[in-house]
């Protein structure tokens, strides 16, 4: 079991069924905003897809996430991180619910897999969560947890494998 | 987070606490306009406001505002901490997006939140002010530039929970790192933490980081037990390391917090600042080791906010782990 923000760790197969897009995406801009019930403070970003694994994403695509600063004011949820412009990531999202074609990103932080450039010239993409025993809540299992820190190429081919393309 | 590698100890070197006042964080808090989140204890009454109203995804013999009265009571007993925070009246909203600003929800049919999923157990959305003078939404002004004036928990509905006896996630556990959040603090990268993001089913009590962060965003006048700081800087070829976890260990069998019997003893860690800095404040009389480690895994950049607070892409991991 994870604590965050409290998650629990899921694989990246189920973490691609769950999302109607997975994209290798540049972040553009990013903008932070109340909500009209000046409730909640929203930060949207837009990214350039680069490359779709799964779905049909538009060729940019505006990410939105709780929390950022506005008016003088932040407000943040644990554990989840903005882009900063130029970032890349691996993203898996789904539409969000409001309407307003904007995603969000599947499993709050876990959907989210940045890209490394190492020294040897790979890629490398994690989203920070690896290395863990998953709990099983109906079963009361633990299991090694598998996920996070990879190859680029690996994780796009786990994507296509699991998206069936 | 990589393993221990004897063949890069460079500098073993056993440093007894210094008892010195220094500025800094020995923990890993939240961050706004480069002051550690927290609340004012003078501008207004710290409390929290639950929706006693839970779905059938809560089971379990205990009921849900007694699980929460005992998370918080976790937090507010700990030693040299001050901590006055009651539970105010109860709140029948059902929306976090309504959420009234001079109330803390804590909410089990709040649907309305961004989960992301039913991966996601709960979420504390704190609200702090950039500077001082703004509007605290109590009516007064707000005293500090990172003062929280708002947090509200939110518990994914779709999630099953266990008050005990039940099945499903144990909610005290999740209750009592929600809360270390709502009180301000990040995740940590000391693996026996509340404030650690991947925790074992059940983890109801402090650790010695946990105390170390809490009591040092609310200290105690008089503290039960005196602690000091252990400060230093993290190089790399001369160059200054941003982001390393740097975490005091202790040699020995000690346990300078007895008294308290329900705090479990672990390191005590922190992050470096921007120029390799760190203080390792509120640390209990005792032999430490100090270790520099890159937050590579399980915690990493993404887990915690320390990058983005000073302005940085993300913490610097392209070394190896170090003893002093």
């Amino acid at each position: 079991m994870v604590s965050a923000t409290t998650i629990i760790p899921v694989s990246v197969e189920r973490l691609t069924s769950e999302s109607s897009q997975v994209v290798e995406a540049r972040a553009l801009s990013a903008w932070s905003q109340w909500n009209p019930q000046h409730s909640h403070i929203y930060t949207y970003t837009r990214f350039q897809v680069q490359r779709s694994l799964k779905g049909h994403a538009p060729a940019v695509v505006v990410v939105k996430q709780i929390g950022g600063s506005a008016e003088g004011y932040t407000q943040r949820v644990a554990g989840v991180r903005h882009w900063r412009v130029g970032e890349q990531a691996v993203l898996f999202l789904r539409p969000t619910q409001t309407a307003d074609q904007t995603y969000e990103v599947t499993g709050l932080m876990q959907g989210n897999f940045l890209v490394r450039q190492e020294t040897d010239g790979s890629s490398t993409v994690s989203n920070g969560v690896t290395g863990v025993t998953s709990f099983d809540p109906s079963s009361h299992q633990t299991a090694s947890y598998q996920g996070s820190r990879m190859k680029l190429e690996d994780l796009e081919s786990r994507v296509r494998k699991a998206a069936g393309q | 987070m990589r393993p221990f590698n004897p063949y890069i100890l460079v500098m073993p070197l056993i440093v007894a606490a210094l008892f010195l006042a220094r500025p800094g964080f020995s923990f890993v808090p939240l961050i706004t306009a480069g002051n550690a989140d927290a609340w004012s204890l003078t501008s207004f009454p710290i409390q929290w406001n639950i929706n006693p109203t839970v779905g059938s995804n809560v089971t379990g013999a205990t009921d849900v505002t007694t699980v929460i009265t005992n998370s918080f009571a976790t937090w507010t007993s700990a030693p040299n901490t001050s901590l006055p925070v009651g539970r105010g009246p109860d709140s029948n909203a059902t929306q976090e997006g309504t959420s009234p600003s001079d109330i803390n929800l804590i909410c089990f049919v709040c649907n309305d939140v961004s989960f992301g999923g039913a991966e996601t157990l709960a979420e504390t959305i704190s609200t702090t002010a950039d500077a001082v003078g703004q509007d605290d939404f109590h009516g007064g002004t707000t005293q500090f530039a990172g003062q929280i004036i708002k947090a509200d928990i939110a518990f994914n509905p779709a999630v099953q929970f266990d008050t005990g006896g039940g099945t499903g996630q144990d909610l005290q556990t999740v209750a009592t790192h929600e809360i270390g959040h709502f009180f301000g603090l990040d995740h940590s990268g000391v693996a026996r933490a509340v404030m650690f993001p991947f925790a074992p089913s059940v983890l109801v009590t402090l650790s010695y980081d946990d105390v170390a962060g809490i009591s040092t965003l609310y200290p105690k006048s008089t503290p039960d037990v005196l602690t000091g700081s252990l400060s230093g800087t993290v190089l790399m070829n001369g160059s200054a390391v941003f982001g390393a976890h740097v975490f005091a260990n202790s040699t020995t069998s000690a346990s300078p917090f007895s008294g308290f019997t329900s705090i479990r003893k672990s390191p005590i860690g922190t992050l470096t600042f921007t120029d390799g800095t760190y203080t390792i404040n509120a640390v209990p009389p005792d032999t430490y080791v100090v270790i520099a480690e890159p937050l590579d895994l399980p915690v990493s950049d993404s887990d915690v906010s320390w990058a983005s607070a000073f302005g940085q892409s993300a913490v610097q991991t392209n070394f190896t782990t170090r003893w002093h």
